[in-house]
């Protein structure tokens, strides 16, 4: 008897141990984790939404720092290079933007960090995205789809991660909080990652001309092609940036708008020669640091004064001279002393309360645009242009320039020229079968600096092509070659990396 | 070893005879404290199951086999006596009060140990020190009576919680201890009656606490309820007291013509006119004084009653109280009340079974004011208002300021429109079956149910200060257009089975085993259910229904609710092996199990070991005649701290909104995602603590010592650091930081039983601890708290070599006595004479936060209880002191950012010109020098000494006793907080925390009141 119940006793707690692994696994009932959310098509699609989200965001507030730092393409793409300076209302006005604009930018700086936190997040997502999505029941085109943009978007992530800071820890899933400290990957290894990718989300992305008007905005086959090109072109790859820039202007998926004028335009926005943008509307509500749907780039790059701008980015004189006599784009791409900036009045130098001679067209937005509610001043609603058509075609023709394709390089060249030229042929003459070699090349990196001007291009266009130093340098800049190529890697990440990050040389 | 209470009775063994028959013992048994009969105290032949106990005049009637019989004498809070019965047919026993009994059995958490054997670091408290003031919450029965023990009111509301901290502030997340009551894990112990509790054992040392693993980090606090004993006749008590509670302190402010003078002069310094209606100062007198306006004497009462009885097979007892007490603040809009009944009954199924069952229902209803914040605490309303504005105008309707534009109300209007009403229907019910096994193993099964129900009813009345309908000027807090009410419904449910084996060998060789082992499943679930609506059809709180509302809008109600669950599931063992008096030796392992732990860290392995080595036995000891008892002890051991982990903290929530504009009409599409990170790996803290001590007894145990050293270590503490941004996430908390409490406990205590109508007692304690946060994780970054308004910024801070939330800010050197000297003070721009001088700690010219630097440690240097009790024949009188030294307050009492308040006096000693003072500066509505950003100003020495408790009492004589046939008849008069010694300026210094990173900050603390009170105990 005795010895019957202590064997019961025994048995029950054997029973009970043997179902404990359930008693101890307790889900949330109310609310989404990670771990019940993504059951159907729906989901998968919010997932996705949310890759996206993160390109949107220029004004961050810094993880754990409680302060705001403003990071645009722009900061490090046009003002680092030779076609603009910072501007703002004086040189306290984001002292480590000019730091960086004299190439003695730190480390430190929250600008850069920024850019690194904002860029891992949006990967952080697409990861999420490409994990879970192959999980759930759903219809299959769509799931690749799905897939497909996650993989162009934390391309598109890297690509940012790599020519800002060369090779940087290449994450490909969720990390648990014992992986939280990654070395560097090379900068090849992280260019491998972006080839897979896109390689992989063109195969399965639409084609721009089979998505539903509802769907503009979204990754396709064009976006992917196109910014496969310009990685291989970043590397030098010249022969695959010609394959894949040339799949793209032969595609027929895109065409050149032939006025210029409209591109920069709301109405241009997601046009027929717009590759990829990032959108933004001016849907108010939000207000510094939070999400938000509209960008900030429109106040930054607008006047001050009466045009109630911050008056950053402002062209320099050898952008302005850079564009030839009477080319129509310098007027669509640069405000002017005595040039009317849209509904809100003409620009003189009173006006602005600022000596700068020049301001940025391409993004400035009119009044009548602001946000209708809210704290409508920081919620433009321009998209960021990201890749047009333009772009890839002088991609491409830079490509068939290194490859010998001299006939493509005059037809990409002429074709961008032409429709500059908006039909008056006195301007603009094509580039005659004479112009050969350099001469040539340097036609090529004429074309781009003025069609592409101010669009966030021109510092990554100068150290791709490898004479970032001998242009900045003519210019009075401290640039040295081997180190201003790259930014610093911010210093806080290589803290808490616990030393698993290195600093970029000479940094 | 001569223990006092062998001496005072001593038994002469006359004769050896042998009797073969059986023969009768009669006596009587009587308390040696008062000479007062104890009825129910049990006698039994040592060696068989020969059973007797006293009657109602402590008289026994018991058979025994022969002369050489052996009766032990007991008495629950008594030393045990033995007699041999030789010749002797009259035994009287005197026994003596368990002061700290080597062989009393002290509860440990699974089974009880002798006090002797030990190796850990406890502290007990019986029933009679647990009712022995009158106390509001149970669980500050511990304040001051223990040393390493520190208690501390978070308000002085009546109802409100206290911070319990054992060995200091174990973590930067939960500090408070487990309550175990009867041995179930319990949500505190507010819901239990005072005079229900048998004893209270708090586990300091790790190895002591190692047994509740994963949730024991923290400490434990043991309570044991009140059980009726085998064959104890029955027994009836009844306890009242009624109590009178006033404030005993007051902020000296300025009065109206003071207030007014200062503000004028505020306004001319920033080149503004005076107000008009402030421009006479002379005119306005005293003004109001808002403190006596909210301050109130109020009543608290207190009914007890209790059943007790034991047979055979059988005891039962009963437990039935009532406590009320009103808020010195606000009257009934504060008051608390607590209906509590409670029984406990065992059973005996033959001689291997017994049963057990214990049931508690409780009712707490609590009216609550907001306390202790800067918005809307009325305390905080009283000491800023403006002593300009009357309470009321002279049509009786409340006035509202014309000076302070922002938070600061009315108090006494808004203390009448405040109906915030929390009620609580608690039941704890648990039953047991325990069976002998074998001869030396015991089962034991246990379950517990513990539901609570919480309703809390919050109305919103209109009301309108204005002077004229639609008044333009007052505040927008001063009136409400539309009322509204919101009904919260919560329910706790959680239930636990617990199946514990215990063996126990005794070796021929006087060697001791105890094995327990054991498990536990326990489940805890978390439901509620709200709703609000607005216009209700009267503004009367007793017709305050949801259905009553007037707004039939379809958007009108609103509704949620929401379920939280979390479960437990914990294996666990403790050896303790005694090797003859000498040696006891004790090892725990408890393996925990918590749906609260990341998938990768689902159980958490928490060992212990410690050692005792009892010395008395050694020559040294035995041939010195001062010391009677001696043992040193050491233990070590792992604990985790669980409680503060939330049910889910695991995992990420997918958080909608994380948009993206899509299509040619641009439409924001729903993006979802985790925003921080899930922790997969979260797990508990670990607490690991070494501790040493030695016990002693002195002078025929009149002097009893216990002395404790100890080192705490908190690792894997959680907190959100900042993680690489290659995450990609925001950070969740995980187990990075690191703290360490160390310190010394000192318990000492003489007693003096010398003669039979005079004795007394006179014990302290003391403890000193040093905290340090040593660790928070990669990069170390410090994390900011306690945001006052006043001083406009955080005042608590939490970095690694230093004390948990200690005060940071600027040191202040003075005044600006002239223009030249502001001016020639590069880091103040903004400074002119008469602005205070913050120190440029870098030296760089500029003030900022690389200024500021600790200017304030909330840690006491050592807390202090005291205690006097004596008896002198029928009179009985104790004294209770308790305080802390060296701890800092910070004093943010004040709101400062809003310019107008009123100010303390101290406002009057401004700085008004060169050489006028270097104290106080100048008063300026504009203040561009911001003098009352946060700084050593504001930090103030907390230290105070408190009289916590000095009572009175008076038994009647025996004589009357038998007369009126009633066992026992004490009256008492007693005072609870009497005198407060303390440099502080503030209502009151003893002020706990708001949340465990916010400590020791005054914005406008609910003050203890003063209390005085009769009472009565009565036993029938």
């Amino acid at each position: 008897m005795n010895k019957l119940t202590l064997v019961l006793a025994l048995l029950s707690l054997l029973i009970f141990s043997t179902c404990s692994k359930d008693f101890l696994e307790v889900e949330p009932l109310v609310g989404s984790t990670e771990v019940n959310y993504y059951q159907n098509g729906n989901d998968a699609e919010a997932a996705i939404i949310a890759c996206y989200n993160p390109l949107q965001q220029e004004v961050t507030n810094i993880q754990g720092s409680g302060q705001l730092s403003p990071h645009f393409r722009w900061y490090f793409g046009d003002i680092c290079s030779d076609d603009s300076e910072k501007g703002g209302s004086g040189d306290g006005d984001e002292p480590e933007l000019l730091q960086f604009e004299n190439f003695n930018g730190t480390a430190n700086s929250k600008l850069i960090l920024a850019e690194w936190q904002v860029a891992y997040k949006g990967i952080a997502y697409c990861n999420i995205a490409l994990d879970k999505i192959p999980g759930i029941e759903m219809d299959e085109d769509d799931k690749n789809r799905f897939l497909a943009e996650a993989k162009f978007i934390r391309a598109y992530n890297y690509y940012t991660l790599v020519t800002m800071f060369g090779g940087v820890p290449l994450i490909t899933e969720a990390l648990s909080p014992s992986e939280y400290q990654q070395p560097r990957a090379s900068a090849n290894e992280i260019w491998n990652l972006i080839q897979t990718d896109l390689l992989e989300a063109r195969n399965d992305l639409p084609k721009r001309s089979s998505i539903s008007v509802s769907d503009l905005g979204r990754a396709t086959w064009g976006a992917a092609t196109s910014l496969l090109a310009k990685a291989y072109a970043y590397q030098n790859n010249w022969g695959s940036a010609y394959d894949m820039a040339g799949e793209v202007v032969l595609s027929n998926e895109y065409f050149l708008d032939p006025n210029f004028s409209n591109i920069f335009t709301l109405a241009g926005e997601n046009g027929s020669g717009s590759i990829f943008e990032i959108q933004y509307m001016n849907a108010s509500g939000g207000n510094w640091g939070n999400q938000l749907e509209g960008t900030f780039t429109n106040i930054f790059q607008r006047a001050r004064g009466n045009f109630n701008g911050f008056g950053f980015n402002i062209p320099k004189e050898g952008l302005v001279s850079e564009f030839e006599n009477n080319d129509p784009r310098l007027n669509l791409s640069i405000f002017r002393e005595g040039d009317v900036m849209g509904d809100r009045g003409v620009f003189t130098l009173e006006a602005t309360g600022f000596s700068y001679n020049y301001y940025n067209r391409k993004y400035f937005s009119n009044n009548a645009d602001d946000a209708p509610f809210g704290d409508s001043a920081p919620n433009g609603p321009s998209n960021d242009r990201v890749i047009r058509l333009a772009d890839v075609m002088l991609i491409y023709a830079e490509a068939a320039w290194h490859t010998g394709d001299n006939l493509t390089v005059r037809n990409m060249v002429n074709l961008v020229r032409e429709r500059a030229r908006g039909g008056n042929n006195s301007v603009l003459p094509d580039v005659n079968g004479q112009v050969m070699g350099d001469a040539l090349l340097a036609r090529i990196y004429h074309e781009r600096r003025v069609e592409l001007a101010m669009e966030g291009h021109r510092f990554f266009d100068l150290v791709r092509q490898g004479r970032a130093g001998d242009v900045l340098r003519a210019q009075g800049s401290n640039f040295i070659d081997g180190v201003h190529e790259i930014f610093p890697i911010p210093a806080a990440e290589i803290t808490l990396s616990g030393g698993e990050v290195t600093q970029n040389p000479g940094y | 070893m001569k223990q006092i209470y062998l001496l005072l009775v001593l038994m002469t063994f006359a004769s050896a005879h042998v009797f073969s028959q059986k023969m009768d013992v009669t006596g009587s048994v009587l308390s040696s404290d008062d000479n007062s009969p104890l009825p129910s105290a049990t006698i039994y032949e040592k060696g068989t199951a020969n059973t007797s106990i006293t009657d109602v005049n402590g008289t026994y009637k018991i058979s025994v086999e022969n002369s050489q019989a052996v009766l032990v004498f007991s008495f629950v809070g008594y030393v045990e006596q033995e007699f041999t019965v030789g010749v002797k047919s009259s035994i009287n026993v005197s026994l003596n009060p368990n002061v700290r009994d080597l062989d009393q059995a002290i509860v440990m958490g699974y089974g009880n140990q002798k006090r002797s054997k030990i190796s850990g670091s406890v502290s007990t408290l019986d029933s009679k020190e647990i009712t022995s003031i009158p106390i509001l919450r149970t669980e500050q029965a511990l304040q001051g009576r223990s040393a390493g023990v520190q208690v501390t009111q978070n308000s002085g509301q009546p109802g409100s919680a206290q911070s319990i901290r054992i060995r200091g502030t174990g973590s930067i997340n939960n500090s408070e201890p487990l309550f175990v009551v009867d041995g179930i894990p319990s949500f505190g112990i507010d819901y239990l009656n005072p005079a229900d509790i048998e004893s209270m054992t708090i586990l300091k040392d790790a190895a002591s606490a190692a047994i509740y693993g994963a949730r024991g980090g923290n400490g434990v606090v043991l309570v044991t309820t009140k059980k009726g004993a085998v064959n104890q006749p029955a027994q009836i008590t009844y306890d009242t007291y009624y109590g009178m509670q006033e404030p005993w302190k007051k902020v000296a402010l300025l009065n109206a013509e003071q207030y007014a003078i200062i503000m004028n002069e505020s306004r001319a310094s920033a080149g503004l006119n005076p107000d008009p209606a402030l421009s006479n100062p002379s005119l306005l007198g005293e003004g109001t004084d808002w403190q006596d306006a909210i301050f109130q004497r109020a009543p608290m009462i207190s009914h007890s009653f209790s059943f007790s009885r034991g047979t055979e097979n059988s005891s039962t007892a009963l437990g039935a109280s009532y406590f009320l007490q009103d808020g010195i603040v606000g009257g009934e809009k504060g008051r608390f009340e607590r209906y509590t009944f409670r029984v406990n009954t065992t059973q005996s199924g033959g001689k291997k079974f017994r049963l057990g069952q214990n049931i508690n229902y409780t009712y707490l209803t609590r009216n609550a004011l907001t306390e202790n914040n800067e918005f809307t605490s009325p305390v905080l309303r009283a000491l800023n208002m403006d002593p300009v504005t009357p309470v009321s105008r002279p049509n009786g309707n409340y006035s509202y300021s014309n000076f302070i534009d922002s938070d600061i109300a009315n108090p006494v209007s808004a203390i009448e429109n405040t109906f915030d009403n929390y009620t609580t229907n608690r039941i704890v019910a648990s039953a047991y079956g325990e069976y002998d096994i074998l001869e030396n193993l015991t089962f034991r099964s246990t379950f517990t149910f513990d539901l609570s129900l919480g309703s809390q009813n919050i109305f919103f009345p209109e009301f309108d200060l204005g002077v004229v309908p639609n008044d333009p000027n007052r505040p927008s807090y001063e009136w409400r257009e539309t009322n509204s009410l919101v009904r919260i419904e919560n329910k706790f449910s959680n239930w636990q089975w617990e199946n514990v084996a215990t063996y126990n060998k005794d070796f021929k060789t006087g060697d001791k085993l105890t094995v327990i082992a054991g498990y536990s499943a326990l489940a805890n679930k978390f439901e509620n259910l709200s709703g609000s609506r607005d216009s209700l059809a009267t503004n009367s709180v007793e017709q305050a229904y949801l259905d009553n509302s007037l707004n039939f809008a379809e958007q009108s109600p609103r509704s949620g609710g929401g379920i939280g669950e979390s479960t437990f599931l914990s294996t666990f063992m403790r050896t303790t092996y005694d090797v003859g008096e000498e040696f006891s030796f004790a090892g725990t392992i408890r393996r925990d199990g918590s749906s609260r732990f990341g998938r990768n860290n689902r159980y958490g392995i928490f060992p212990s070991i410690s050692g005792a080595w009892n010395l008395t036995g050694k020559e040294f000891v035995k041939s010195n005649d001062k010391i009677d008892f001696l043992k040193v002890r050491a233990s070590w051991g792992q604990n985790g701290n669980a409680d503060g982990i939330g049910n889910y903290d695991y995992t990420a929530l997918v958080i909608n909104g994380l948009n993206y504009t899509l299509g040619g009409n641009q439409q924001q599409t729903n993006g979802a995602g985790p925003v921080f990170t899930s922790n997969p790996d979260l797990r508990w803290e670990t607490v690991q603590q070494t501790n040493v001590g030695v016990d002693a007894d002195f002078y025929n145990g009149k002097i009893n010592m216990v002395l404790d050293y100890f080192i705490k270590d908190t690792k894997d503490m959680l907190a959100s650091v900042p993680i690489p941004g290659v995450v990609g996430l925001e950070p969740s908390a995980t187990n990075v930081a690191s703290a360490r409490n160390s310190g010394i406990e000192l318990y000492l205590n003489y007693r003096n039983n010398d003669r039979d109508d005079f004795t007394y007692s006179v014990g302290g304690n003391i403890s000193f601890i040093k905290n340090e946060v040593t660790d928070l994780g990669e990069g170390g970054q410090p994390i900011s708290t306690g945001n006052v308004f006043g001083s406009g910024d955080f005042v608590s801070f939490t970095e690694i070599g230093m004390p948990i939330a200690y005060f940071y800010g600027y040191e202040t050197n003075g005044i600006f006595q002239t223009d030249e000297a502001a001016i020639s003070n590069a880091a103040q721009p903004n400074a002119q004479a008469g602005d205070v001088i913050f120190v440029d700690q870098n030296g760089d010219g500029e003030l900022d936060s690389g200024d500021k630097v600790m200017i304030g440690n909330p840690h006491p240097d050592f807390t202090y209880g005291f205690n006097i009790e004596a008896k002198y024949k029928n009179f009985d009188m104790s004294l209770f002191l308790q305080g802390t030294k060296g701890n800092d307050l910070y004093n943010g009492i004040f709101r400062y950012d809003l310019n107008t308040t009123n100010l303390p006096i101290s406002a009057l000693e401004r700085w008004t010109g060169e050489g006028s003072t270097n104290e106080n500066p100048r008063i300026s509505v504009s203040d561009p020098n911001q003098n009352n950003r946060v700084s050593d100003r504001f930090v103030e020495d907390g230290s105070f000494m408190r009289v916590k408790n000095l009572q009175l009492g008076y038994t009647l004589p025996k004589s009357v006793m038998q007369k009126i046939k009633l066992r026992k008849i004490r009256v008492y008069i007693s005072a609870s907080n009497l005198f407060t010694f303390t440099n502080y300026s503030g209502l009151d210094p003893e002020i706990g925390s708001r949340g465990t990173l916010e400590i020791g900050i005054d914005r406008g603390f609910y003050p203890a009141a003063r209390m005085f009170m009769g009472g009565l105990n009565v036993t029938f």
